[in-house]
Order: C-alpha cells, then structure tokens, then sequence
C-alpha cells in the first residue's frame, strides 16, 4: 500500500528563492527512503515539507491518501527527529518523551506505560529521570528516537540526525536506527549528506540536486546504472571516474587521443565514467591505457592510486584506481589497467543522460 | 593578563578621580547620614544632641512608616510585573514581525532616552484631572479620575508613568531572550501537538526565566530607589502618604518635614537594603540558570 505521496511538490521561499521546481515521490508502507545530496540542495526543505514546517508551495502531499498540505505537522500523524535533537532542555528525559502523548490528552498510567516500554527498547530506563544537559550526544541522540517512537506515528522523519555524532558511533546508531525501523516497520524519511549512510540505510534512494530528484532507485540501482553524471560521482567512495570524451565510429576517445573500441549509435561529446574498483591492473599488451602514478593512498585492505592517463601531450585526465589489499608502485612510474567494458558508464554531455 | 606600571603612584593617581567623586558623593554623605541618624537636631538647626537608637525606635513605632513600606512593595512589584508583562508581550510580538523589524524595534527602544522628571511631567500633564486628555477621555468613559483626591488612582498614575521607560529596556532583554531560544524547539513542539499558547507556556517562558529572574531584581531595583523623580514630578507622594515610597519618605521628611535625624535612620535602613539586593543580584545573577 502507498503511504506518503509527493505529487509535484514544489517550493519557493518568501524570498523567492526556488528551492525545490517539482519533486514526485511515492513511498510504500514501511519503506527506509533516504534522501541524499549535497548541502544546500533542498533536502531538509523537502522533509520540512512533509512535516508542515515549511508550507507547500505547490502540488500535494497525501499521507494515507489523504491531503495534508493544510494540515498542522501536529494532525499530520508524524514524528520527527532533527539534527540539534531539540530536546526540551529544562525537562526531564521522561517529561521529554512524554510531552506530546500529554499533548494529546493520553491517560497518565497510559503515558508512563508507553514511556518506559520505549525507554527499555533503547536502554534509556536508568536516565529517565535526567535533563539532557547530563546526557552524552549518543544518549541524547536516543532520548530524540524515543520522543519519536513512544508516539507510534505513520510516519518517522529525520534530519541528518547522526551528523553531531562522532565516526564510531554514527556507524554504531546507524545500525541500530535500521533494525529499530525494521521491527517497528513505520514508514520513513530520512535526511542525509553522507551517501554512505544512505546507501546503507536506504530501502529506496533519492538523489537530490539543486532541488530536483536526479534518481531515485534502490542503492544497488544507483550504483550499478546512475541515471546522470551527478549521481555516478555522489554515489560510491572513492568516487566514480568521470573522463570528458567522444564517440565516435571507431569507439570512444578519451585524454584526446586514446580510443576505446566501441560500437555505439551515438555521436558526439559524452561523458565516459568506470568506477575505481573496476580497473585491473594488467601488462602493455593486454592493457587499454597507461596510468602515470602521482600519489599512492594506502589503507591496508586496499589502496588508492592517483595517476594521470599517459598521452604524448603530457594533458591526460586523472583517474583514481582502488586495488584490494597493499600495494606500493613507485611514484612517477607507469601502471597499465585494463577498462572493462561491461563496467564503462555513458552519459551525453549536453543532456547529462545515461546512454 | 597584569599590566605593570613604572611608578607605584601612577595608577593611583588615574583611579583619583573616581575615588574622589566616590568619596565626595557617597562616602560622605554616607556617612553624615549614618552620624546625623544618631542625633537630634533643634528646629533651626542650631544645635543637636546624641540620642542612641531613638530615631529608629521612633521610626519602627510609627505606623505611617510601615504603611510607606507597603506603599513601597505594592508599587515596586506592580512596577515590575506591568512593565515586565507589557515588555513580553511586545518582545513576542516583534519576535514574528519580518517586515519593518527594526522601526518597530527602535520605536520602542526610545522611552528609554526621555529623563525620569521629563516623563513624570509628560504623564502629569496627560493625566490632569482639568485638562489632561486622558483624564478627560476616561471621564467621559464614566470613569471619575482625580489622582489628587483619589490614593489608588494616584498609585496607578505613578505606576504608569515609572513603568513607561522601563519597558524598552525589559523589550530589549526579553527579545534576545527569545531569540535564543533555538527554533527547532517550537517546532518540535509543534509536531509534539502543542498549541501556540501552549507552545509559549511549557517551552519558551521557562527558557526565558533567566532573564525574567535577571529583570525581576533589575526592576525592583529601579522602583525602590530610581523612582523619586517620577513621584515628585506626579503626585508628591500624595494624596496623604498613598504614594509616599521610603525613598520618597527620606526625602519628604527630612526636607520638607525638616525632621533630619527621622530622615537620617531611613536612610540608613535603606543602604542597608541596597547592600541587601547588591548581595542577592550577585549571587543568584552572577551564575543564573543555565541550559545547554
Ligand atoms: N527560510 C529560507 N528562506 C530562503 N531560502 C532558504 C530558506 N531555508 C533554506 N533556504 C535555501 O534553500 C536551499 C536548500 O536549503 P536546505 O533544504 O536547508 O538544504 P539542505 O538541507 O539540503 O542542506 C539553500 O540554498 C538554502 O539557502
Ligand atoms: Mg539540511
């Protein structure tokens, strides 16, 4: 069953900046969808959104099949987790959680069931009686998740909600926020920049850019065929390698003067893309380029190896190759990769497409 | 970080001036009126003659002076709470203005730069019983305002006029106030199911209470013993003694009255109460309640 639907939903600010031209989205019952993107491209407005903390500038939202665009964020049946964790700061961790069922007029022995029901799921029982100023950023963190949770909403959102954690704990509460969203199967929303986090945390992606929803697909889908350049370079760490190149009868021309064979109904400027784990090392033979090595990044299980596409002009792009496990190639000396082919992305470089 | 000075004399020599004007203003009439609240003078002031306690013994016998003491703690906390309520409200107000922020907000900061005498007068003369045209408009209200027959009506018009120029300042304190307080709050609030209403009662106004504790002894403060020129200026403490403050009382006694060594016990009474409210305002100010 369809939950949330964004049909057309636009935003422009008072100010008339156009935040968001037109965002089609529809989630199904208890789906992880993550939006991602760069900073300042338009995610917290979407997830402000649908929260009804920002108006709706244009088109609709329907929860439930119900249009919420008028609707209070209060009778919208959501709950959400912001970044700060906007913990009321003079009330205690119960009195936190409890604020909106005593908003909603729920019973007194009711509330303190349901409070300390959640408070046990997420090992919050001994600090019930704490103000989040004697909390740790993890605690605190968690002390949001149960404000959330203990009102058993349709709808969960979350701003970047990791992002004040440190690295060790971000990946631990990452782990954790999926399970809890599996076993209780609420539907939801979850806002980041980090396309780690996304890609596992995401049932479903949306890759935004500059308010437009670039793909939206599985993170295996992003990955395996990225709809433009933007999302083959955001989706993936090290990122993919993105050559300007053309097409031509014999195949692909890259660094001006290298041509991969190909045959392709198209012609023209393109942009040819292969991620760094897909390049084999190889011998001059068999190799389709040279790399000229220029710095060495090695992290033990594997190794990153900046180079520059060796062309006689000396002007050959840069590439990054990731190998699995240490090497040491010495710097300024030439390493010879193979490209599969069934590895290479191509994108026109006027409509920025996927080929 | 200390900074050395070549000579031993020099800084002294530039903290001179302000050990002068200290001395010249206050350690000295301090100290006459500490000496003279031990004497009694003749009528002409010829003569005088140690008497020990007996001012104050006279002073906590008469029952004018407890009346000026609860003349004194109903206008100081009416003083506080109206200016401090009107202040809120206007700070919550220019809180959500976007447009034409900054008129709004220097229009209100203004009060502030008229003098305490000028205003009294201003007030005066909006509320004089024969042409003031308040006065004349709340008479044809129905309400008979004279301020010179009526103790309560002589009270309100001296609350007014001393709350009139707090007000910027309480604006000014309580609109940072609320603008610290992190927006994501209200929202979540809001998400939370609260009211606007609600909203302000439960999240915002106990975030405020630093502030309101800070501008609660500020004003208080300011009614005790900043209010004289303002008094004067209206109603002279009258009609009777109804609006007859203890600062009002030092003066009216001792000057008009003419009964110095009376004058003399009150004020000490009252230094001892400013070191009082010195005491609290450092203690519970200096480290007010803190939220992260
Ligand atoms: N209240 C506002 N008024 C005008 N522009 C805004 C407002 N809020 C955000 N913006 C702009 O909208 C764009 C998207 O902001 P935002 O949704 O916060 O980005 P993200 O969360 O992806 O970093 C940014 O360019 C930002 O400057
Ligand atoms: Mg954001």
């Amino acid at each position: 069953m369809t939950d949330v639907i964004l049909e057309k939903v636009g935003k422009t600010y008072p100010n008339g900046y156009h935040a968001i031209p037109s965002v089609d989205l529809s989630i199904e019952e208890g789906e992880f969808i993550v939006l991602v993107g760069p900073s300042g491209c338009g995610k917290s407005t979407l997830l402000r959104m649908v929260a009804g903390l920002e108006s709706i500038s244009t088109g609709e939202l329907r929860i439930r099949g119900e249009r919420m665009n008028e609707k209070e964020p209060a009778d919208r049946d959501i709950a959400m987790v912001f970044q700060n964790y906007a913990l009321y700061p003079h009330m205690t961790v119960y009195d936190n959680m409890a604020y909106g069922l005593k908003n909603r007029g729920m019973a007194k022995d009711l509330i303190a069931e349901k409070v300390s029901d959640v408070a046990a799921m997420l090992g919050l029982t001994e600090l019930l009686q704490r103000k989040p100023r004697q909390l740790s950023g993890g605690q605190r963190q968690r002390v949001a998740m149960g404000r959330a949770m203990v009102r058993d909403p349709k709808v969960f959102l979350f701003d970047e909600p990791l992002s004040n954690l440190d690295a060790k704990l971000r990946v631990q509460m990452r782990v954790e926020i999926r399970q809890l969203q599996r076993k209780l199967g609420t539907t939801t929303l979850y806002v980041t920049h980090d396309q780690v986090e996304a890609m596992t945390l995401a049932d479903r992606l949306v890759v935004l850019n500059k308010g437009k929803a670039e793909q939206i697909g599985t993170p295996m889908d992003l990955y395996n065929k990225p709809a433009t350049p933007f999302v083959a370079a955001f989706i993936g760490s090290p990122s993919m390698n993105l050559l300007d190149a053309h097409l031509t009868e014999q195949g692909i021309t890259v660094s001006d003067e290298l041509t991969l064979p190909l045959s392709h109904p198209h012609r023209g400027a393109i942009v040819w893309g292969i991620r760094p784990e897909h390049l084999d090392v190889s011998d001059e033979h068999n190799a389709d380029f040279a790399l000229r090595i220029q710095a060495v990044e090695s992290l033990g299980a594997e190794t990153l190896i900046h180079g520059k596409v060796e062309t006689t002009s000396g002007q050959g792009d840069a590439m990054v190759v990731r190998l699995s496990g240490p090497h040491l190639p010495d710097i300024n000396s030439l390493m010879w990769l193979k490209a599969p082919a069934q590895y290479w992305h191509l994108f026109d470089a006027v409509t920025q497409q996927r080929l | 970080m200390t900074v050395t000075f070549p000579q031993k004399g020099l800084p002294w020599l530039l903290l001179l001036p302000q050990l002068l004007i200290t001395a010249i203003f206050f350690l000295w009439p301090a100290e006459q009126a500490l000496e003279q609240a031990f004497y009694q003078e003749d009528a002409f002031g010829l003569s005088r003659e140690f008497i020990g306690l007996e001012n104050f013994a006279d002073l906590f016998s008469n029952p004018l002076y407890y009346q000026s003491i609860l003349t004194t703690l109903v206008f100081s906390f009416s003083v506080a709470i109206v200016g401090m309520s009107v202040a809120l409200l206007l700070a919550v107000m220019a809180d959500r203005v976007i447009r034409g922020k900054l008129a709004y907000q220097t229009l209100l900061i203004w009060p502030y730069a008229v003098a305490p005498a000028l205003a009294g007068v201003l007030w005066w003369i909006l509320f004089d019983p024969s042409m003031g045209p308040i006065a004349l408009w709340l008479k044809s209200a129905g309400v008979d305002w004279n301020h010179y027959l009526d103790g309560s009506q002589a009270m309100i018009l001296v609350v007014i006029a001393s709350t009139w120029k707090q007000i910027s300042y309480n604006f000014l304190f309580f609109l940072a106030g609320l603008q610290a307080v992190p927006r994501s709050l209200i929202e979540a609030a809001a998400i939370d199911g609260a009211s606007p209403f609600k909203r302000f009662w439960t999240i915002v106004f106990p975030l405020l209470s630093p502030t309101t504790f800070f501008l609660l002894v500020v004003n208080l403060v300011y009614a005790f013993f900043e209010t004289f020129g303002v008094i004067d200026a209206t109603t002279k403490g009258g009609p009777g003694q109804s609006t007859t403050t203890l600062v009002y009382k030092v003066f009216d006694d001792g000057f008009v009255g003419l009964d110095l060594g009376g004058s003399a016990a009150q004020s000490v009474v009252l230094m001892g109460i400013v070191g009082l409210m010195t005491v609290i305002q450092f203690r519970f100010i200096e480290r007010k309640v803190q939220y992260s």
